[in-house]
């Protein structure tokens, strides 16, 4: 009781460094705290005056006898309530307040509005003001939060090994500037990383008028907008395209990953989905071509993919332009081409494209050369495109210098002093340039990092950088709003920002954020500065900002420039010469954002590795290696059985050669890869980083030179002989001809907009709302009717003859939620906004191995090929990896079934309906049996099986043993709104219902304030959950079902909605809406009907089974192998089990 | 073979088992009382770092609730004024008196006064004060006559129980909404036939539905 803590001495850096404090007596380490510090429990609660211990236990046990408890024990720890002592205007204690701000990343930004709790940012969101976002952002934008209160972020200025006091920093920076005026900044150089930031642009102006001859270089390594070069070539301006996807009927993307690589990338995703919505049969629906050699979340939307390498990019652009465009000159460089891709898949292509003029577009990836984008201008220009679903906006040339300008300069000895804001070149600069020994060479480098890094470890100085949400600053969007950059916080650690170093440097003595962003935002918004800038603050943007969209002419013989070359013949690849496609990966981005835990738990959309990056292979070359899956292990597409350990995947560790440099990574056999393409993502496999980051996945980058930064070839692949177990949180990847994800051809929805009633087992099992009932004749009612059907049901309905209680549904609210499957691409924003509203901990790698993540939303990803084996049940499913699948995505939460199977099993009523519908865990009453998760059909129940919470992820298995609590930096991030869960109890989607709750509360008071006190029904949209308000696509629609108007009851109506296993009867209220693919039946490769349902049709009505025609959809199934089986409607029943 | 076991042995079995039930009966009986928030709870009256009196600012100087507890009607937290509220009145009056300076201190420096917590739901009950006072709920429910308190004591046992027997019979609780921080009102239950009728019409026209289950107060 009396054990004695000797807290460690804070360290120097810790003394430095931000406070944070419980009471004031630790503010001021009063004797009485620091003694108070050293025990367990406060002086005099565990110890009584003048008597020992026996003779404590003496006088217990006589009181115990006597029926009296120890009373003292009994009382609880003095608390205190610390009001600010100054009120803080607008600051409501228990209310969040919402600031304007944004996350820039290279030369865009996405604007966001920031959520805070007395002064503390917890959560990020879209902001609603920028209209080309709504209120969506990104899965790193969501994640970024994350990094503000890193523990292994840089906490001190450092030189050398002592600590930097500011003002000793900003003398050291003041001195930069003056040391170098005289020789006009000879001898100085920085290198920072890219900006859109108006006000880095102005003060960089005013630098270099004070120190002329410094150098100015900026790096990135890895590029997301299309080369300046192409667009000066095709059109003599400097012009960058805006695709506006909405009004693009027919798209064509050359290895474009816009919904994830490109910059814009949530604007087009928005834009696409808008395209692609389908509400009715007489709505049209975009067609979409995709070219690319990795798998991309772009290509897992498309209606015809073809898989061909990077390299060929040229061949086929020239192929299809030359076809759409009606001329021979680009056809030398298609030679060769046809070995790659069939004549008519080119022709087909081009003629749908022509066939819509004005409405067509075709997108090329920005690290594919200029000559390819010429191309796709020049389509584009000559169909009438431009204007229409492409715009160009002015843009400003870069001055700035490379990064191998300067390590020429460098390498002469010209620099003595290199700034490096930013950045972390020495991990991710090319390998050829050996940045590494160059900047160990400069004399004197100064460093502005975030956290101590590849890079810091070779300056000399290094200056701990400002997160964005302590900063001021600004930056533009992608399409060039400015937008500001607001802090939320003071620098937790004193932290600087680029702006100040930079102004310091040009020689202002006192540089204020504010100052300096307001200054720009003065000079161009124009009148009243002081007005301006609040507005700025206020909107979180600039009105009118945006780059002007300038009139462009196709100039043909300028583009022709760009050709001049020697055309070189298509190369063909094999496994002596592979392509080595370089990608920015999903979640690290180029690796800055390699310590973000969120991140790096959250799986790869398309591999669904977390924790690890691999070595991505097509099946194809993955046989000609060697690795050829069978039996049950090609369902998780690993290698033999015998290989196994604890089921997860055993990647086998690869040497990848290429132009002689090595590096290892485990291998990953990747459906729907170009045959020869390895593709690595980059960002993994830093040595100097935190402890989230470390240990995790290999670096690519020492194989990319300045030559190949995107894509080299000669690449060579050797087996080390070792493994790597990698986490992959979805092994099985096929539906097995099940109804999961249902999908139509759009012509068929066109024909039938039900048609999602006619692939599940619903069509073959009892009615579950009565004989009359079924969802067929549900759909013959207008949609008005359906909603209102639905919304009675929502309250009362048979509950076919269940024999539980069911709870009654007599709330003011019924909620649910419905989930468009044929907008959503998967980009897993939501499965990390998830995790940011409902504190959801990280587990580890090595607990992920053991499934025991704690997403309360997973995306699943199913491949099909039509080629699992058929029959009844009774077949093989599928023999082979699939090379070329279709994909199905699907986000899974807790659905709230209605009739929840969860609730029955729970033996201590911890999982308990409410009255509007949501399906609760009440998390002190759960004892942790796991039954519920056990009886979930949709595995959608999470169990903690460790205190996350409280203990570190390397010492999980120390229980009691290993040290407790976590850094107080880490608390700050969570959600006060929500519960932080403890070891043992389980947990899951709740529907967000804190933000119900709070909508609903709020709701009321206002209206009792209004004087309409009997308004208690939330007005429709007001309440949004979390996965919904950040989805870039708005697949996901939430409200109250007891509303036949609600936003969501209307999209409950449309005739593709359906239940995810609906045939249990168990009533989910989350829905889905079938998905839709719309290929052009011209094409080679045009499909009748979607790869799952021929896989469907041939599992479940294999032709000789006529006993099902009346279900209308069996005309469609392929010739499958003959089967004698034939199933029974019980048959179908009991072998569709729960999801896998 | 001598006896190993007196006779009285015999009745031994007989008296375990009535000492057993007396202790069962003893333990329960102290559980129940002791360890519950009836007693736990109950009568808490720390000593605050200013001994502010309620009774003397409201009685006496006529101060409303939300003078203070500004944004009770607001949020969900009833907030402690800052110590720039006190000063308000006191940079007037008692500006020198010893018992204020933890106050002059704070509203100087900005640093808070440490205010002992007394009403504190647990951590994973969300008890939103809002949605209570704006309809029908008074203070007083809770709390007690505040008003009347020199010291401030626990008055009620806030276990969920306790706020379980509100959100089933609203109607009882309720006051006219005027009334509300109005300490020594009466609820409307409490006021004959006609103050019944305006309870039940009160929750039929307010549509007063407080939630009993897990979701409402737990997330």
């Amino acid at each position: 009781m009396k054990r004695i803590f000797e807290h460690p001495a804070p360290s120097e850096r810790e003394l430095n460094g931000p406070k944070y404090w419980r009471s004031l007596d630790e503010l001021a380490a009063t004797p009485g705290f620091v003694d108070q510090l050293k025990r367990e429990f406060p002086q005099g609660a565990a110890e009584l005056d003048g008597v020992d211990r026996r003779h404590f236990m003496k006088i217990m046990a006589a009181s115990f006898a006597l029926g009296g408890v120890g009373l003292a024990g009994c009382r609880r720890p003095e608390l205190n309530i610390l009001p600010f002592g100054k009120s803080v205007e607008g600051i409501i204690p228990g209310l969040p307040q919402y600031y304007a701000t944004a996350m820039p990343l290279r030369k865009s930004a996405i604007p966001l509005l920031a959520e805070t709790h007395q002064g503390r940012p917890t959560k990020l969101e879209g902001n609603p003001s920028y209209l080309p976002h709504g209120s969506a952002s990104s899965l790193l934008a969501q994640a970024s939060i994350l990094d503000l209160y890193d523990p292994d972020r840089a906490t001190a200025h450092t030189k050398g090994a002592s600590v930097l006091t500011s003002a000793a920093v900003n003398e050291l920076l003041a001195n930069v500037g003056k040391n170098y005026a005289a020789s006009q900044g000879a001898g100085l150089a920085f290198l920072a990383d890219q900006s859109s930031s108006p006000t880095r642009a102005r003060i960089l102006k005013k630098l270099r008028r004070a120190l002329p001859k410094a150098i100015w270089a900026e790096y990135e390594p890895v590029t997301d907008e299309p080369p300046l070069a192409a667009a000066q070539a095709a059109f003599g301006a400097d012009v960058k395209p805006i695709y506006r996807f909405a009004q693009a009927k027919r798209i064509l993307s050359l290895d474009a990953d816009f919904f994830h690589a490109e910059s814009g990338s949530l604007y087009y995703a928005r834009e696409f989905a808008k395209g692609r919505r389908v509400t009715k049969a007489t709505d049209p629906m975009n067609r979409l071509y995709v070219a690319e050699s990795a798998f991309t979340l772009t290509g897992s939307m498309a209606d015809h993919r073809l898989r061909l390498a990077t390299s060929h990019m040229l061949a086929l652009a020239a192929a299809i332009g030359g076809k759409a465009l009606g001329t021979d000159i680009l056809k030398p460089f298609t030679e060769g081409l046809e070995a790659f891709v069939s004549q008519k898949w080119v022709d087909e292509c081009a003629q749908d494209l022509v066939d819509h003029k004005g409405e067509s577009l075709v997108v090329a990836g920005a690290h594919l050369p200029p000559q390819v984008h010429a191309i796709a201008y020049a389509i584009n220009a000559l169909l009438g495109n431009i204007g229409k679903t492409i715009d160009f906006v002015a843009v400003e040339a870069s001055s700035a210098a490379t990064l191998s300008d300067l390590a020429g300069a460098v390498k002469t000895g010209a620099v003595k002093t290199l700034v490096i804001l930013g950045g972390n070149p020495v991990y991710n600069a090319p390998v050829d340039l050996d940045w590494a020994k160059l900047q160990a060479s400069v004399a004197d480098v100064i460093r502005l990092g975030y956290a101590a890094d590849e890079t810091s470890a070779l300056a000399g100085t290094n200056l701990a950088s400002a997160h964005y949400l302590e900063s001021w600053g600004d930056a533009r969007t992608a399409d060039g709003t400015v937008v500001p950059v607001q802090p939320m916080i003071l620098p937790l650690f004193g932290g600087i920002t680029q702006l100040e170093v930079l102004a310091r440097i040009a020689g202002e003595a006192n540089p204020d954020g504010y100052a300096l962003v307001s200054e720009t935002i003065a000079a161009l918004a124009g009148g009243d500065a002081e007005k301006a800038m609040r507005r700025f603050l206020h909107d979180g943007l600039l009105e009118g900002s945006a780059f002007k969209k300038v009139p462009v002419s196709f100039d043909q013989r300028g583009a022709q420039v760009l050709f001049r070359d020697e055309p070189k013949k298509v190369e063909a690849f094999s496994l002596k010469n592979l392509e080595v496609r370089f990608v920015t990966d999903h979640k690290m981005d180029d690796g800055r954002f390699n310590n973000n835990g969120w991140l790096q738990e959250c799986p790869d959309p398309i591999t669904k590795i977390s924790w690890d990056n691999a070595i991505l292979v097509s099946p194809k070359l993955g046989k000609e290696l060697g690795i050829a899956p069978q039996g049950s292990a090609l369902q998780i597409a690993r290698v033999e059985e015998n290989d196994f350990s604890i089921g997860k995947e055993n990647g086998r560790v690869y040497e990848l050669t290429v132009g002689g440099r090595k590096i290892k990574g485990p291998l990953h056999i990747q459906p729907g890869l170009s045959n020869y393409t390895v593709v690595v993502p980059l960002g993994y496999g830093r040595v100097a980083t935190g402890h989230v980051g470390k240990g995790a996945g290999f670096n690519a980058y020492p194989i990319r030179t300045v030559a190949n930064q995107d894509v080299a070839t000669g690449g060579t692949l050797v087996d080390t002989g070792t493994r790597l177990l990698l986490a992959n949180t979805q092994e099985h990847w096929s539906m097995e001809g099940r109804d999961i994800v249902r999908e139509a051809n759009f012509d068929e929805y066109q024909k039938n907009p039900g048609y999602v009633d006619d692939i599940g087992t619903e069509s073959h099992s009892p009615a579950i709302y009565g004989a009359q009932n079924t969802p067929t004749n549900d759909n013959k009612l207008s949609r008005e009717d359906r909603a209102k059907l639905n919304a009675t049901r929502a309250k009362d309905i048979p509950r076919g003859g269940s024999m539980y209680s069911t709870p009654k549904f007599d709330g003011q609210h019924q909620w649910g939620m419905s989930i468009d499957l044929n907008t959503c691409i998967g980009c897993n924003a939501c499965v990390v906004a998830c995790q940011a509203e409902n504190n959801i901990p990280i587990v580890g790698k090595d607990q992920v191995m053991r499934g025991r993540e704690m997403h309360w939303i997973r995306l699943d990803r199913y491949y099909s090929d039509g080629k699992a084996e058929g029959g009844a049940f009774g077949g093989e499913g599928n023999r082979e990896i699939p090379e070329d699948p279709q994909v199905s995505l699907q986000p899974v939460a807790c659905a709230q079934c209605e009739l929840a199977p969860c609730e029955v099993v729970c033996p201590v009523n911890a999982t308990v309906h409410d009255e509007e519908g949501l399906n609760t865990m009440a998390y002190n009453r759960c004892i942790g049996t796991r039954y519920c998760a056990n009886n979930c059909p949709y595995k959608v129940r999470r169990f903690n099986f460790f205190d996350f919470n409280l203990r570190q992820l390397d010492s999980l298995y120390l229980g009691q043993l290993g040290p407790k609590g976590m850094p107080e930096l880490v608390k700050m991030v969570k959600n006060p709104e929500v519960t932080v869960r403890m070891r043992g109890v389980m947990e899951k989607c709740t529907y967000c219902v804190q933000r119900i709750q709070n909508g609903k509360i709020q709701h009321k008071v206002a209206m009792a304030q209004a004087g309409r006190p009997g308004d208690v029904v939330v007005p429709d949209g007001t309440i949004k959950t979390a996965c919904q308000q950040v989805c870039p696509v708005e697949a996901i629609e939430f409200g109250n079902i007891d509303d036949p108007t609600s936003k969501v009851s209307r999209a409950k109506a449309l005739e593709q909605d359906y239940s995810l296993l609906g045939y249990l009867n168990i009533r989910p209220r989350t829905t889905y809406l079938g998905k839709l693919r719309n290929p052009n039946p011209k094409m080679p490769d045009y499909q009748a009907l979607p790869l799952s349902r021929v896989e469907y049709n041939s599992k479940n009505h294999p032709p000789s089974d006529h006993g099902h025609g009346a279900h209308g959809h069996d005309s469609h199934a392929p010739a499958a192998p003959k089967t004698e089986k034939k199933h029974s409607v019980i048959d179908a029943g009991k072998t569709f089990g729960g999801l896998s | 073979m001598s006896k190993l076991f007196p006779k009285s042995a015999n009745k031994l079995p007989f008296q375990i088992i009535i000492y057993l039930g007396v202790l069962v009966c003893v333990a329960t009986a102290g559980v129940t009382y002791y360890m519950t928030p009836k007693y736990t709870r109950v009568g808490y009256a720390p000593v605050q770092p200013v001994p502010f009196s309620h009774a003397k600012h409201v009685q006496e100087v006529g101060l409303d609730c939300r003078y203070c507890h500004s944004n009770v009607d607001k949020s969900a937290h009833s907030n402690v004024p800052t110590s720039q509220t006190c000063m308000n009145c006191h940079n007037q009056i008692k500006t020198t008196s010893p018992l204020l300076a933890p106050i002059r201190e704070s509203a100087a420096t900005g640093k808070a006064v440490p205010w002992v917590w007394i009403h504190k739901t647990p951590d994973y009950a969300y008890f939103n004060h809002s949605i209570h006072v704006n309809r029908g709920i008074s203070c007083v429910e809770c709390h007690g006559k505040i008003n009347e308190m020199d010291v401030v004591t626990h008055m009620q046992p806030l276990s969920m129980a306790f706020c379980l027997e509100c959100h089933r019979h609203p109607e009882a609780a309720l006051r006219d909404p005027k009334d509300v921080f109005n300490l020594d009102s009466k609820r409307l239950a409490d006021q004959g036939e006609a103050g019944v009728k305006q309870a039940k019409a009160l929750v039929d026209n307010w549509k007063v539905k407080p939630p009993q289950s897990c979701s409402g107060c737990h997330r």
